[in-house]
């Protein structure tokens, strides 16, 4: 009975390990770039060439909307032109009657400047790069503007899948625990290097709060 | 077992798995649950801002020497008694004046001076259990595209580098994984299934969205 509790946590934690890996890499090399952004060069590209669409079916009453309706309402809008991704914020300017609609897929942003008189928009298209990519991915969804965040489906499933990580990982630590309790000859090295981490986590967290 | 290069390699990674783990035990802790709050803001339980506690007072400050903000922003806060990053909320306009904020996780100080009248008004802000965790996760004195704030407190340059350790060890844990995995001959098949659909998933969100746009 024992015997099978170990194998099938040292396989669960061998089959969830491998497949959080790559988010765990990829959240590891994005602290790089978070807390040392003087030492990442920003890798935005020039602008593309802007592109205007015409005649845009305008949502009715779009200007007064505000929040997640005025968001699924500018959707629609994006649709018409072709934008995909996530819509940051919407900011509109009453007195030249303009919408302008930052729109983020992880690496690009386009800006979508819509004029609600003419109907006309002009898209313009950037790509921020791989490092940026993997910023925007950590820190999404982020505990601002919650309201309209996770808009897009693919930010939908990315939230569910930081999520996942974070689950993942802490049954990972748990069974790692266990794993290790069961090698008799690394429990004294193991004991101490814990209590050294336990110390060290302490003692910093103290100095920084109270210190 | 005789010694050889593989075997040593074998016995250190091996080690090294558990040692990196444990020793990091906490610190994964705390950034994975923190990370797991910052992404959900609506859960109630761990709501901080609301609950903060206020307070302000107003001291007598003797007019710190000609030197740059920093070195007379470090000298204020000596004069009060405080320690903390200190973050330029705005632009220095008047040279008579010296207006920052000073912050480390749970306590959070706005600081105005006016040396002409020596006194220093500082408004205080104490965050509960929560709010310290929310910010043990965020706490890096630097922002990307904001060249005037650098880190100016030891303590966020060891907690920066307690971030940096982590990220490195959490690295250093994967990439030994996989070849400890590796040499499972009877736990290679499934293993690749979760490895790629795991690196799949990934690639996708990292570039094949742009891509498949």
């Amino acid at each position: 009975m024992q015997r099978d509790f170990y194998l099938v946590t040292r396989d669960l934690h061998l089959y969830a390990g491998l497949f959080i890996s790559p988010f765990v890499v990829l959240f590891a090399l994005s602290v790089f770039v978070l807390v040392h952004p003087a030492g990442f060069l920003p890798s935005v590209s020039a602008p593309q060439a802007a592109r205007s669409v015409r005649n845009l079916e305008i949502p009715a009453r779009l200007e007064n909307l505000s929040g997640r309706p005025r968001v699924e309402a500018v959707r629609s809008l994006l649709d018409q032109a072709g934008v995909n991704g996530e819509i940051g914020y919407i900011r509109y300017t009453p007195k030249e009657h303009r919408l302008s609609i930052p729109v983020n897929i992880p690496g690009r942003e386009t800006t979508l400047d819509l004029d609600l008189n003419s109907r006309n928009a002009t898209i313009v298209v950037r790509e921020t790069g791989v490092w940026d990519a993997l910023v925007q991915l950590h820190k999404s969804p982020g505990p601002h503007l919650a309201e309209i965040r996770m808009n897009w489906i693919a930010m939908r499933l990315w939230r569910w899948l930081a999520d996942a990580t974070v689950y993942l990982l802490l049954f990972i630590s748990a069974s790692g625990i266990y794993l290790w309790t069961v090698l008799r000859s690394e429990r004294r090295a193991g004991i101490a290097i814990l209590i050294a981490g336990a110390v060290s986590f302490c003692g910093m967290v103290y100095a920084l709060v109270a210190g | 077992m005789p010694w050889s290069p593989v075997n040593t390699f074998e016995f250190w990674n091996r080690r090294l798995h558990y040692y990196i783990g444990l020793y990091l035990l906490f610190f994964v802790w705390l950034f994975a649950l923190t990370g797991l709050l910052l992404n959900h803001p609506a859960w109630k339980f761990a709501e901080f801002w609301p609950t903060r506690r206020q307070a302000a007072f107003e001291r007598q400050i003797a007019r710190p020497p000609a030197a740059p903000d920093l070195t007379q922003a470090k000298n204020i806060l000596a004069q009060l008694g405080l320690t903390g990053e200190i973050e330029w909320t705005s632009a220095r306009a008047d040279a008579r004046r010296l207006d920052f904020r000073a912050s480390r996780p749970g306590h959070i100080f706005e600081i105005k001076t006016d040396f002409d009248r020596e006194r220093a008004t500082v408004e205080r802000i104490d965050l509960n259990t929560w709010g310290v965790m929310h910010i043990l996760h965020t706490f890096t004195g630097v922002r990307a595209g904001d060249s005037r704030n650098q880190r100016d407190w030891m303590l966020t340059s060891m907690w920066v580098w307690s971030m940096d350790a982590v990220a490195i060890g959490l690295m250093t844990m994967v990439f030994g994984s996989y070849y400890m995995w590796w040499r499972l001959r009877r736990e290679r098949a499934w293993g690749l299934v979760a490895l790629i659909s795991g690196w799949m998933a990934c690639w996708l969100f990292v570039v094949g969205l742009r891509l498949l746009e």
